[in-house]
């Protein structure tokens, strides 16, 4: 299997260490671009970012980030009504959402009848935090955290939080219907 | 050669078959622990309910085992055989030989009774308690003592490249090791580490890190060096890319840490030293992969034939995909994806399975028949190992990257609402339930293959007997007149222009203003200087080089200089001045007597295999959890618990997030409160009573540390403790549940309602310095 190269370009070293010997071959240019090119492209990323005034600490740019993007969410929605969260619980479809919503996030504290447990009796007819379809949609949305009620605002966003909200209404006959606007 | 003197030299290869077959134990032992967490995070009953079966205690002692056990007898017995052949001699003391290897063991027995104990300091690979520690650095030293005495006294006047990674791995470890095990011990069994918050975890991912570098890899970059030219019967393909990648390589990998703490509270500027140094790193570690593969030029034929080549093709190969993958990872918006997930234990694996056990296996399979005189007794069940082998990691590492990635992007979702897309974690965990599958899958087949290599080294092992080697090599000449003296070493141009590259660089990066702008001048200049100077005295550079190769103490402190630079520079700032700490207006409330106790049980809980308590800068995240991580909310945090993977939620503000009542269920059934959630339950928590007696040396000692808690006699603490405790059962109580206020739980509970409270750092100056 001897390769024909240049001739020099294989010599051996001279010394060999338990028998194992070593050629001299140049280093692959490929391979130096990519150890210069490494090099090169480090200390430009340093002194763009260790230098630059614009770098601020994480927890500033995120905070900013997440200023727009809700100020932006706030642009295209506002909080639905009575009305509409008592004609949601009326939508099968959107129940059926909410039921799932529901099971996935709710049922350890309030059970799976909504009989509650950890958490308030959501069936019973007795509302601390008010009954209306609006006070059920910011309660969850706001949270109650001295009871130990997460806030479900910036984790599940409103249409979820509605769906939710049209599943406990659909659960709960005591819920009057809201005169219409 | 015409030199007629002679010496006769009987290799010392009882010890090297001892280690060796350790290694095989250890590493079937590690595998099992392995499979068995795996099948653990998919089916939560395999932790059977019993504290040290559990996840958080076995995962440690499947990493420990892997690194320490596995691969570190693996490297012993290659370090022992190949470096009696290449300097031609035998080891220098057969005391100091033995004393190692049943140390070794030793150590090994102690680990794997205290890790399911819960004995752990908590911190990753890192989690022995502090007698062991002590242990670990004498037996190391007598390591150190065996080999460099070895090099005294060889008849070899010049060191292979071998020998060069030997002794960076030797003194690196060393290192690594003392610094990041430094505690002070409140008993025989329990220490608090030196080191708290941000500087507990740039000490430990520079350790952690470099572990991975200067334990599974440089040694095993020096094996390569030996036995893969030996089985190929071929030369090296380049002595010069040997030199260049060596260097390179020790000098940059330890820099390379802080890319484990990418987008934390961490200084940007450590980060960014982290994210860049991981990328020069990229070269010198495919440096080392292309000699290796390059070396089989005019071999490959025998890939066919022979396991052992097979074993070191892949296992090369594996080491430069791992070496791609790694600088990758550590682009800090690859790493914001892939960070917490499964990506990264997939990364290792591909380390740890393709590089470490290959490359073991590759040896062993050579050493066996030479150290026991006879042939192999199947190469057929060898070929077999090979593709189970080989099949297993790459349904391992397809698993980890599909749910790495999955999870990873599943997380950082948020929709045009600006909320969260999947706001149920567990139900982003068990999206990629069947990868989980798939991964025990993986492990399993590549754990097969290792038993049936144990089995064929058995069996050949039968067939013949323990050889003993004695070799006639040429008498040494006197070295003292060759020899390179320290000043030698030290004094010299390359090293000159070596140590004024990175001096101009360190002021070009970290000075400001004018004296960047002219450092960096005399930077390029500096290079300059030393191309035009290499291009004229080339040869005689060269030639000391070689003189260096004849001298081993001058090699090794250049090398100690090398490693020591990187590590200096990033950690003695934080550790010296307080000043360079910007706690970011929060300030951590100093725990009380009972959330200590409780901290101390999900420290020993190993609760941070699954759960990090740090928020990082991402949109995702901060809607998830909260605010983000800020260095002031973990400063008395000793050791730290940011964590490096997330199985389940971060923590960092977990606390008032639920009522005492859900945690309560939570940790007795955590599928009570969380459907779908594999956790092990912690049932023990209810029945322990927690230990008071324990607290107040506790408290004295993180005073010594200077964490600033008030002044106690032991009775204000027990009652303290017990007032706080009646406060928690009293809630329990009013859901219907009793409970003595001196449960472990309680103490647990206590200290996840503390998580994430931090005071505004006005007063806080005052009261840390």
């Amino acid at each position: 299997m001897k390769q024909q190269t240049n001739p020099e370009d294989d010599a051996l070293r001279h010394h060999t260490y338990d028998g194992i010997q070593e050629y001299d071959k140049r280093l692959p240019n490929w391979w130096l671009f990519t150890l210069y090119g490494a090099i090169a492209f480090s200390a430009a990323y340093w002194a763009y970012y260790h230098w630059s005034a614009h770098m601020v600490p994480g927890y500033v740019r995120v905070e900013r980030q997440i200023e727009e993007i809700q100020k932006a969410a706030l642009a295209t929605g506002a909080a639905p009504t009575d009305v509409q969260l008592w004609r949601l619980s009326g939508d099968p479809a959107v129940v059926a959402a909410g039921q799932k919503i529901y099971t996935a996030n709710c049922v350890a504290c309030h059970g799976e009848n909504l009989e509650g447990g950890i958490g308030q009796n959501l069936v019973d007819g007795q509302w601390i935090h008010g009954g209306k379809p609006t006070d059920i949609y910011n309660t969850v949305t706001k949270g109650v955290l001295e009871k130990g009620m997460p806030v479900w605002g910036p984790v599940l966003g409103a249409a979820r939080i509605a769906d939710v909200t049209a599943f406990i209404i659909s659960k709960n006959p005591t819920i009057q219907k809201p005169p219409e606007e | 050669m015409n030199n007629t003197q002679t010496v006769s030299v009987t290799y010392d290869d009882k010890v090297v078959r001892y280690f060796m077959l350790a290694a095989v134990l250890w590493g079937l032992v590690a595998m099992l622990a392995g499979v068995l967490i795996a099948a653990q995070m998919s089916f939560y009953v395999l932790n059977f309910d019993t504290s040290w079966l559990t996840f958080g205690r076995l995962r440690p002692l499947h990493t420990n085992a892997a690194i320490f056990a596995f691969v570190g007898n693996m490297m012993f017995a290659g370090i022992y055989h190949s470096t009696q052949r290449l300097v031609r001699t035998r080891l220098a003391s057969g005391f100091l030989s033995w004393l190692h290897f049943w140390g070794w063991q030793l150590i090994i027995v102690g680990a794997a009774i205290t890790l399911p104990l819960g004995f752990t300091r908590g911190k990753e690979y890192a989690e022995l308690i502090w007698p062991i520690n002590i242990a670990v650095a004498l037996i190391w030293v007598v390591f150190a003592i065996n080999f460099f005495w070895t090099l005294a006294v060889r008849n070899e006047k010049s060191l292979y490249v071998a020998i060069w990674f030997y002794i960076a791995t030797i003194i690196t470890v060393a290192m690594l090791y003392i610094v990041n095990h430094l505690s002070l011990p409140t008993s025989l069994l329990h220490s608090y580490p030196i080191f708290g918050g941000v500087q507990d975890a740039l000490v430990q991912w520079w350790y952690g890190h470099n572990a991975v570098a200067f334990f599974l890899t440089t040694p095993i970059l020096g094996i390569m060096y030996y036995y893969l030219p030996k089985a190929a019967e071929r030369p090296v393909y380049s002595y010069r890319l040997s030199v260049v990648h060596f260097w390179s390589l020790v000098f940059i990998y330890i820099w390379a840490g802080p890319h484990h703490l990418l987008n934390t509270a961490l200084p940007e500027w450590l980060q960014t030293l982290g994210m860049v140094f991981s990328l020069m790193l990229w070269a010198p570690s495919w440096g080392g992969m292309l000699n290796g593969l390059l070396t089989l030029r005019g071999a490959w034929h025998k890939l066919r034939t022979d396991p052992v080549l097979k074993f070191f093709a892949a296992g090369v190969t594996f080491y430069g995909m791992s070496t791609f993958e790694g600088p990758l990872l550590a682009i800090r918006s690859v790493n914001a994806l892939s960070h917490y997930t499964d990506w990264t234990i997939g990364h290792v694996h591909s380390g740890t399975l393709g590089w470490n056990s290959f490359m073991a296996a590759g040896m062993f399979y050579w050493l066996t028949p030479r150290l026991w005189g006879t042939r192999l007794y199947s190469t057929k069940l060898a070929d077999l190992h090979f593709w189970l082998g080989m099949v297993g990691i790459l349904l391992y590492i397809a698993a980890m990257w599909v749910s790495g990635i999955t999870t990873g992007l599943m997380l950082n979702s948020v929709t045009s609402e600006g909320v969260l897309a999947y706001p149920n974690f567990l139900e982003v965990v068990n999206s990629v339930r069947p990868m989980l599958h798939m991964r025990i899958l993986g492990g399993a087949l590549f754990l097969f293959g290792f038993i049936l290599m144990a089995y064929n080294l058995v069996r050949t092992i039968r067939t013949g007997k323990p050889v003993t080697t004695t070799v006639e090599v040429p008498a040494p000449e006197r070295r003292t007149a060759e020899g390179m003296s320290l000043a030698g070493g030290l004094f010299n141009a390359p090293m000159l222009y070596s140590v004024l590259l990175v001096v101009f660089a360190c002021l070009w990066g970290f000075a400001g203003g004018a004296v960047s702008t002219v450092s960096f001048v005399l930077m390029v200049e500096t290079v300059l200087v030393a191309m035009i100077h290499l291009s004229i005295s080339g040869a005689k550079w060269s030639q000391w080089y070689d003189r260096l190769l004849e001298s081993w103490l001058p090699f090794t402190v250049l090398t100690l200089l090398a490693v020591v630079i990187g590590g200096a520079i990033q950690i003695l700032p934080l550790v010296f001045s307080r000043q360079a700490v910007d706690y970011e207006q929060a300030m951590q409330y100093v725990y009380t007597p009972l959330e200590l106790c409780g901290r101390d049980i999900y420290v020993r809980e190993g609760c941070y295999n699954c759960h990090s308590q740090m928020i990082r800068p991402l949109v995702g995240e901060v809607l998830r959890y909260g605010p983000s991580g800020r260095l002031g909310e973990s400063l008395y945090d000793h050791p730290f618990q940011w964590g490096s993977k997330r199985t389940g939620p971060d923590l960092a503000r977990v606390g008032g997030k639920y009522p005492n009542a859900w945690h309560f269920q939570h940790f007795e059934n955590p599928r009570s409160t969380s459907i779908g959630s594999n956790m092990p339950a912690y049932p023990w928590l209810y029945r322990r009573t927690a230990d008071i007696g324990a607290l107040p040396e506790k408290i004295r000692v993180l005073r010594v540390l200077g964490v600033p808690f008030p002044e106690r006699s032991t009775e204000q603490i027990r009652e303290e403790f017990l007032a706080q405790g009646r406060e928690i059962a009293g809630d329990l109580e009013k859901g219907g549940v009793r409970i003595s206020p001196d449960k472990e739980v309680i103490a647990l509970i206590a200290y996840m309602q503390q998580l994430g409270k931090f005071k505004p750092d006005a007063e806080k100056q005052a009261s840390a310095d």
